[in-house]
């Protein structure tokens, strides 16, 4: 596989296209919908730090820290959309052995907290902490995107499936190891979403879809009895008898269940939620969200996800580029993914895995992560080469 | 494959729609959710009150009302029991071993053993199987709040019953158990649900609805329509149940139990009853019907293998006997008899009538006893010996109209009104009742045999201890009375009322027959027919009765029960019988006795050598020295040598 051979044309064609970017091409609804979802976050941090106690607000609550996240990201998200994404595609390989190290760093310096059980996914740098899990995310995307811009020609041979797979696998691991199963998960999600969309053989798909299904039993039955049960830890806290506590996943899916039925349809007003949610500041957010919110305010930030993507699939369909195409499809899809499994495991439809809400769970990498993203595919706007029709 | 990097085929419009169809299905599902959750649930909500909180209304079980002896002593304590169960239907079998081991982590247990009992349970997959009880409270806590974690398990809190007296009480007290249909049907109006656990034999079931209280009612906030543990808005207060408090002390029970327990091993028969009972107000001063069983096996739940061996014994240990199960009366029937014939003016206090060998009538032999007769024999005479063909033949001077009267009069044939369930009411044969059973009118032989209480009469010892009372107190027919008083509380006061004696009928008979009567049963004793009770320092009158029924055996001889009424007047060591304040009376039955004797009478003087603290008597405590010595069985009583058993 060349790894930069393909990319030193566009090194050339960089500089002078700098100069006229179209700006009329900028999707002000993208920017628009996001924003709005981050203020919903906002909202909840708010809701988190202030309490129905109505506790004053320090320097270390939840919400002055989002506010300064989304600083950050809106800085972030400004310089991703000036900057050429034709230059991921050129690094995306060295992105892809950085992603490696990172990750690496995080199994051999992470730690966990309280909160989140015991998994090493937060490295603290400089006082703050960061989940490089999230930025593996969006780098994964640039990764798989570039990947499949290049096989184009032969996209259809089920070498692009299992060139992708290798791609996948390492990172894949490592997030596993840490254990993030949520992380995985979505990886895995944005690998089939792109192969979907990026045209690769729907019979190959298939074939591999039915080959995974047939070999889950015989994997499961030749792993050893405590390899079993690390994996059942990750999606099952009742599995390890040793974490028997009122804290559980059992009590936290209850719990939450009970505080989207109490919101009705007007909700309780914002700190007025009165359910005990034990993470209610990170995976439980769609519960406080519901309960404070509403039916109302629940459907509103439903549709605002629903628009998002909307706009990135949009952007996908109008884009010149594959790459740039990709990219949009693989935030779309990677977006999508986590709204349907974390909402879905609020409200009881999906099993318990730890996969943030976008935009609105707590978390400066997330965010972060999420505008780099998005303004990525500004970037793709901006440099569209297709004429508008 | 025509490849560009530009142009319509790099983007595949079914594929985008499929992605954007994916999107709009995604959605919509987590949207419809949200609807059922948020706006269907939650309507709910706002119709039970609250608008924000879904609620529930739960029943808080009121505490069961305790029972004392006399004494005050508690016969039943309630206890709180948390027990886990599992309800096979609801767990899937795929289940079964992750919950088994999840179950074993917290209540400490094997996983094999909760899932051997998971399996092995028999009956309806729907039917709770209990895993453990006596869990702690923190444990059954914990349970409920991971109940979605734990398919098909369930905490049950219950107020247990501590049967503190266990075989001692237990045909008294009774048992309580799962509501039937049929009393469902009946208490579904008083507020019962088909859940719950009624009281199924004695007090228990008797006074079910004073000991049950009123259950309170609590909202609770609910999630996913499952209360949560500790959320309690709102509560009225359950009343816990009345109090009752017996006429029997526990230590005239254990009397009464050693007496007959005596009687019935020394004369090698399993089935008896003694009950004690004060002639003047009918308060029930012990009552003891053997074989009994553990009313604490029912309060624990009780095994099937144990519940069908209870039920498989032929002597019925669950029956109590004394209200439940009516034999012959035998000659202690003689009390009416004789009445009848004093009172209608058939004979008089000296008028005589012959006793034979036996009687002859329409072909047959009615026969006297001992084969023998005494010749002509008073009133007096005819009650001391027992003689068959002196009230054969005063039956028939009396007539059936007036003999079935009189047994009526003495509360044969109908409830005697204890409270207690009363299952049996004995049978008064009339030309009506036999023509109705038996589709003709009653032979006068059938009158003959039912001057002697044979034939198709049949009483319950406590039907024939009540007649008896009612001739030692000068005619009144007391309704038995168990409970002394009820205890009702409302929270903060009690009120206690007592039990009023309830006269069930007033005897038309006039104070000279039933003296007549009473001294005629003190000669019983003191002619020696019953030959042991004399040497006792005090006057006991009485009837003994020998019923035989059944099959004869191969010597042509009846199976037969032995029967003694015995009572003692209002000063026992007078022998003065003219007075009606007698303060004891005591029957005692042995069922298929197989002595020569009548070992009913042993029992009864045992008992009453006890209660009165009698020479002989021995520490009843002391288990070597309980009872009589075989030396002193052998000097004293007739159950070897007397063939005066009838």
């Amino acid at each position: 596989m060349s790894i930069l051979n393909a990319q030193t044309l566009r090194l050339r064609g960089w500089a002078p296209k700098a100069g006229w970017l179209a700006w009329r091409n900028y999707d002000f609804q993208l920017t628009t919908y996001a924003v709005l979802l981050t203020f919903f976050g906002l909202a909840m941090a708010y809701s988190n730090s202030v309490g129905s106690s109505h506790l004053a607000l320090t320097i270390n609550s939840p919400f002055v820290r989002t506010i300064m996240w989304a600083v950050v990201a809106v800085v972030v998200l400004g310089l991703t959309t000036v900057f050429d994404y034709k230059w991921l595609r050129s690094f995306s390989w060295p992105l892809y052995f950085i992603n490696i190290f990172l990750l690496l760093v995080t199994l051999r310096l992470g730690s966990g907290t309280g909160e989140a059980g015991s998994a090493a996914r937060w490295v603290v740098i400089a006082g703050f902490q960061f989940q490089f899990s999230e930025l593996a995310k969006i780098i994964m995307v640039v990764v798989f995107a570039a990947y499949l811009a290049d096989r184009q020609p032969t996209i259809k041979s089920p070498g692009t499936i299992i060139g992708i797979l290798v791609i996948l696998v390492p990172p894949w691991i490592l997030v596993m190891l840490q254990p993030d199963l949520g992380t995985s998960l979505v990886l895995v999600a944005t690998v089939c979403g792109l192969l979907f969309m990026s045209g690769a053989s729907l019979f190959w798909l298939g074939t591999l879809a039915t080959a995974v299904a047939a070999a889950i039993p015989f994997v499961w039955n030749a792993m050893a009895d405590y390899q079993k049960a690390r994996l059942l830890t990750l999606v099952n806290f009742w599995a390890d008898p040793s974490s028997v506590d009122t804290q559980g996943a059992g009590y936290q899916i209850s719990q939450a269940k009970l505080a989207v039925e109490t919101g009705g349809l007007a909700g309780k007003g914002l700190t007025n939620g009165n359910v005990d949610l034990p993470v209610a500041t990170t995976d439980f957010v769609w519960g406080v969200l519901s309960e404070e919110l509403g039916f109302i305010g629940a459907l509103v930030v439903l549709v605002l996800f629903t628009l998002l993507i909307w706009r990135l699939l949009v952007s996908a369909w109008r884009s010149s580029d594959p790459f740039a195409m990709f990219l949009a499809c693989g935030m779309a899809t990677m977006i999508f993914f986590q709204v349907l499994v974390n909402v879905g495991m609020v409200i009881g439809l999906m099993p318990v895995t730890g996969i943030p809400l976008p935009f609105i769970t707590y978390g400066g990498a997330s965010l972060v992560c999420l505008a780099a993203g998005l303004g990525t595919i500004q970037s793709t706007n901006l440099r569209r080469e297709r004429p508008e029709w | 494959m025509n490849v560009t990097t530009s142009g319509g085929d790099l983007r595949n419009a079914y594929r985008f729609g499929a992605f954007a169809l994916a999107v709009v299905i995604g959605i919509t599902s987590l949207s419809a959710k949200m609807v059922s959750l948020q706006l269907l649930s939650g309507s709910q909500a706002a119709q039970a009150g609250d608008n924000t909180q879904a609620t529930g209304t739960d029943t808080t079980q009121a505490s069961r009302g305790l029972i004392y002896d006399a004494t005050g002593h508690p016969l039943v304590k309630n206890v709180v029991d948390f027990s886990v169960t599992v309800t096979p239907a609801d767990l899937p079998l795929k289940d079964e071993p992750t919950v088994a081991a999840r179950l074993s982590s917290v209540l400490s247990l094997d996983p094999i053993y909760i899932e051997t009992q998971i399996d092995s349970a028999t009956g309806s997959l729907t039917i709770p199987v209990k895993i453990a009880d006596g869990v702690s409270s923190e444990v059954a806590r914990f349970i409920e709040e991971n109940s979605d974690q734990l398919p098909g398990v369930e905490v049950v809190e219950a107020s247990k019953r501590d049967y503190l007296t266990k075989e001692l009480f237990a045909d008294i007290i009774g048992y309580e158990g799962q509501i039937t249909a049929l009393q469902y049907a009946k208490l579904k109006a008083l507020g019962y649900s088909s859940e719950d656990v009624v009281g199924q034999a004695g007090l228990e079931n008797y006074y079910e609805q004073d000991l049950r209280g009123t259950p309170g009612t609590q909202t609770v906030a609910l999630a996913s329509g499952k209360p949560i543990p500790g959320l309690v808005t709102e509560s009225k207060k359950a009343v816990p149940g009345d109090s009752l408090t017996l006429n029997i002390d526990t230590s005239e029970q254990q009397l009464a139990y050693q007496a007959l327990s005596w009687g019935l091993e020394k004369s090698n028969v399993t089935r008896g009853v003694i009950i004690v009972e004060n002639p003047q107000n009918g308060k029930i001063l012990a009552m003891v019907s053997l074989p009994t069983y553990d009313d604490q096996l029912f309060a624990d739940g009780i095994s099937q293998t144990n519940f069908q061996k209870l039920l498989d014994n032929p002597d019925q240990p669950l029956l109590n006997k004394a209200v439940g199960s009516q034999y012959a009366p035998g000659s202690t029937f003689k009390l009416v008899t004789g009445t009848a014939g004093l009172q209608d003016g058939v004979i008089d206090t000296t008028s005589t009538i012959n006793s034979q060998p036996f009687v002859a009538f329409g072909g047959y032999r009615y026969n006297e006893w001992d084969g023998q007769g005494w010749g002509p024999l008073n009133i007096y005479q005819g009650v001391a010996y027992s003689s068959d063909t002196f009230f054969y033949q005063l039956a028939q001077m009396v007539g059936l109209d007036r003999l079935t009267y009189w047994a009526d009069q003495y509360g044969f044939g109908k409830p005697t009104g204890i409270d207690l369930p009363e299952t049996a009411t004995g049978i008064v044969p009339t030309n009506a009742w036999k023509a109705s059973t038996q589709g003709q009118t009653m032979y006068e032989g059938e009158l003959m045999q039912a001057g002697i209480g044979q034939g198709y009469d049949v009483a319950t010892p406590m039907q024939l201890l009540n007649a008896y009372c009612a001739m030692a107190n000068g005619g009144n027919l007391w309704q038995p009375q168990i409970v002394k008083s009820i205890a009702s509380t409302d929270g903060t006061t009690t009120t206690v009322t007592d039990i009023q004696p309830v006269l069930l009928n007033r005897l038309p008979v006039s104070q000279d027959t039933l003296e007549t009567m009473r001294v005629a049963t003190r000669q019983v004793v003191t002619s020696r027919h019953t030959y042991n009770l004399v040497d006792l320092p005090i006057a006991v009158a009485g009837k003994t009765g020998t019923a035989e029924f059944g099959v004869p055996d191969r010597l042509n001889r009846l199976p037969y029960h032995e029967w003694f009424v015995g009572y003692t007047p209002g000063n026992p060591y007078s022998d003065d019988f003219t007075k009606p304040d007698s303060q004891l009376a005591v029957v005692a039955f042995l069922y298929g006795a197989n002595t020569w004797g009548n070992m009913a009478t042993e029992v009864v003087k045992y008992y009453m050598m006890l209660h009165y603290k009698l020479p002989g008597y021995r520490d009843p405590t002391n288990p070597r020295t309980a009872g009589y010595t075989q030396s002193w069985i052998w000097r004293t009583t007739n159950y070897y040598g007397s063939p005066n058993r009838d």
